[in-house]
């Protein structure tokens, strides 16, 4: 398991990054999520051991990680960046290359060959990176460092250039790992849809804080000064929120505290934006439904119950009003 | 123009007919080049890689010295080293002063600023991503660092190229250090210099295309090489 504890991690003078505590167990995929820029590609450096914090500790299994880690504690944890970069050479010397760091060559070629067949590899392992597509390259980024066989392995937008076919065989290669061995896994995404299938558990990063609340539905917004309602400005819509904060936060609305209707209604709801549904999810680790609207180029989501969808006959495309209060919306 | 047209015809004969005394000084300039780029380079592109991916106190003042460094100019740089080779310096007891080791000493502390700041250029123009995924893959240090180095090659291969360029060219520091003394230390910068002063342009003339021809037979095998290794 790795974990951070007491983490304040600063940039430039600026905090990035402020955890109490964050941990991803063994035989467990977590899912982070959240704004470019909320933290999730630092969370992951720090997690990864390539660079420490500059406040509290990282620990692997318990034991205190030292500011400048040896290559074997660093050997068992592996991160794939976001946008991912190959090596020169072919894509088998890439998939090679972490066997090779660590004296396994000789057990290379099988290793390769399955890792490459896992992810649909295996007719492009003579080709060069120049040769590959985006989405290549990240399958092979993520064959490359299953292939070492890490104890934790940390995935930055693993399936950003990815069709749904792509993204789905490389989540069920990550599945597949995780029932063999008990490695853990961590995946920053933006994908919330792809959190929700593969996920066990999602956080939520804003401001390099872990969210309170569910990941949907978080805006960073700039209020104005002085106390009651006020109206954040989101996308071409204005969110009326009850706080006495102001100037740069995150605002939150959970999905459970949007009303949905086929038509507006009469009640005390500030809230009130007229849009199209734009897909629905049944959550798996629950028995809502997930219906995702666009309002005025904001998207926003509501979780409603299986009856309640039925009820208004809800499909993708058909015109839906979402209600919440003003009260209802969280500030951070 | 009709001294140059006497000097080209001189310098065939003196090509074509195998002057021992041309291509002794060809040969001895040929040697101290490559010995004061290879070391040069041996320690200045190791040294480059420092300064470009390691944080550490004072990186910026050690950048900074290097950077002016390249713009030493050598005979300055020959006077100093004058100073410690000759009997009462500090290096005196080495016996170097007007010897070819002499020449290769000066050439080396004026290619080394070049090999290391350029190299430290290269090295910091390579996606940091590369590093960050030879590390996190498991490399040490040294893979990590030729991971990295093989994707600065093309612009490493330009440093070498740079510092051979500035050794083969110099002449400041081999006539202070070196002496120009005929078949010992006369290399085909020096001697151009003495041959022209003495008003034998056909010598100079064919000591200078030599110089021309071995500049471009380098290069060549240096491309030659990144071809080999592109991909």
């Amino acid at each position: 398991m790795v974990e951070l504890r007491g983490v304040r991690h600063r940039y430039q003078g600026r905090v990035v990054l402020d955890l109490e505590q964050f941990a991803v167990p063994r035989g467990a995929l977590i899912s982070v999520v959240g704004h470019n820029g909320a933290g999730k590609s630092t969370l992951l450096r720090l997690l990864a051991l390539l660079e420490p914090p500059t406040e509290g500790q990282v620990l692997l299994d318990g034991q205190v990680v030292p500011k400048r880690p040896a290559a074997a504690l660093r050997r068992r944890v592996t991160l794939v960046e976001q946008r991912p970069i190959l090596f020169r050479g072919t894509v088998y010397d890439n998939l090679r290359f972490g066997l090779e760091a660590r004296g396994m060559g000789s057990a290379a070629k099988g290793i390769v060959a399955d890792v490459a067949d896992q992810l649909g590899l295996t007719a492009l392992l003579g080709r060069r990176r120049d040769e590959l597509s985006d989405g290549e390259v990240q399958r092979v980024a993520v064959a490359r460092a299953l292939a070492v066989r890490p104890d934790v392995l940390l995935l930055d937008e693993p399936a950003s250039s990815a069709d749904r076919a792509a993204a789905g065989a490389l989540y069920r290669a990550l599945v597949r790992e995780r029932a063999e061995r008990p490695i853990a896994i961590c995946v920053a995404s933006h994908q919330l849809e792809d959190a929700y299938r593969w996920a066990d558990d999602i956080r939520a990063l804003a401001e390099g804080r872990l969210s309170p609340v569910t990941p949907e539905n978080l805006f960073r917004v700039e209020l104005a000064p002085g106390e009651g309602v006020k109206q954040a400005r989101v996308g071409d819509i204005d969110i009326a929120v009850m706080t006495d904060r102001s100037g740069p936060v995150v605002v939150a609305v959970s999905p459970t505290d949007i009303f949905v209707s086929r038509e507006p209604l009469a009640s005390s709801a500030r809230n009130v934006f007229k849009g199209r549904v734009t897909a629905m999810a049944i959550e798996r680790r629950g028995a809502g439904v997930h219906v995702r609207a666009d309002v005025g180029g904001v998207e926003l989501v509501a979780a409603i119950t299986a009856e309640a969808a039925r009820d208004l006959a809800l499909g993708p495309g058909s015109p839906v009003v979402f209600s919440f209060k003003a009260t209802a919306v969280q500030v951070f | 123009m009709d001294f140059l047209a006497e000097g080209f015809r001189r310098a065939w004969d003196l090509l074509v007919g195998g002057d021992a005394e041309v291509y002794g000084i060809a040969l001895l300039t040929l040697k101290v080049a490559v010995v004061a780029t290879t070391i040069s380079c041996v320690l200045g592109l190791p040294l480059g890689y420092f300064l470009a991916t390691r944080r550490f106190w004072g990186r910026r003042a050690a950048l900074t010295v290097v950077n002016t460094a390249l713009a030493f100019p050598t005979v300055v740089v020959g006077l100093l080293l004058y100073g410690l080779l000759s009997r009462r310096g500090l290096l005196g007891g080495l016996g170097w002063l007007y010897t070819w080791q002499a020449i290769v000493v000066g050439d080396v502390l004026l290619a080394l600023p070049i090999a290391a700041a350029l190299s430290a250029a290269a090295i910091q123009g390579v996606d940091p991503r590369i590093r960050r995924t030879a590390e996190t893959l498991g490399a040490g240090s040294w893979l990590t660092a030729w991971t990295v180095t093989r994707e600065a090659r093309f612009a490493l291969a330009a440093v070498i190229t740079a510092a051979f360029g500035q050794v083969v060219a110099e002449i400041g520091t081999a006539m202070i250090v070196g002496g120009n003394i005929r078949g010992s230390t006369r290399t085909l910068t020096t001697a151009v210099a003495l041959y022209t002063s003495q008003g034998d342009f056909g010598l100079a003339l064919a000591l200078g295309l030599i110089l021309l021809v071995l500049a471009l037979l380098v290069n060549i095998a240096l491309q030659v090489l990144q071809g080999r290794g592109s991909g």
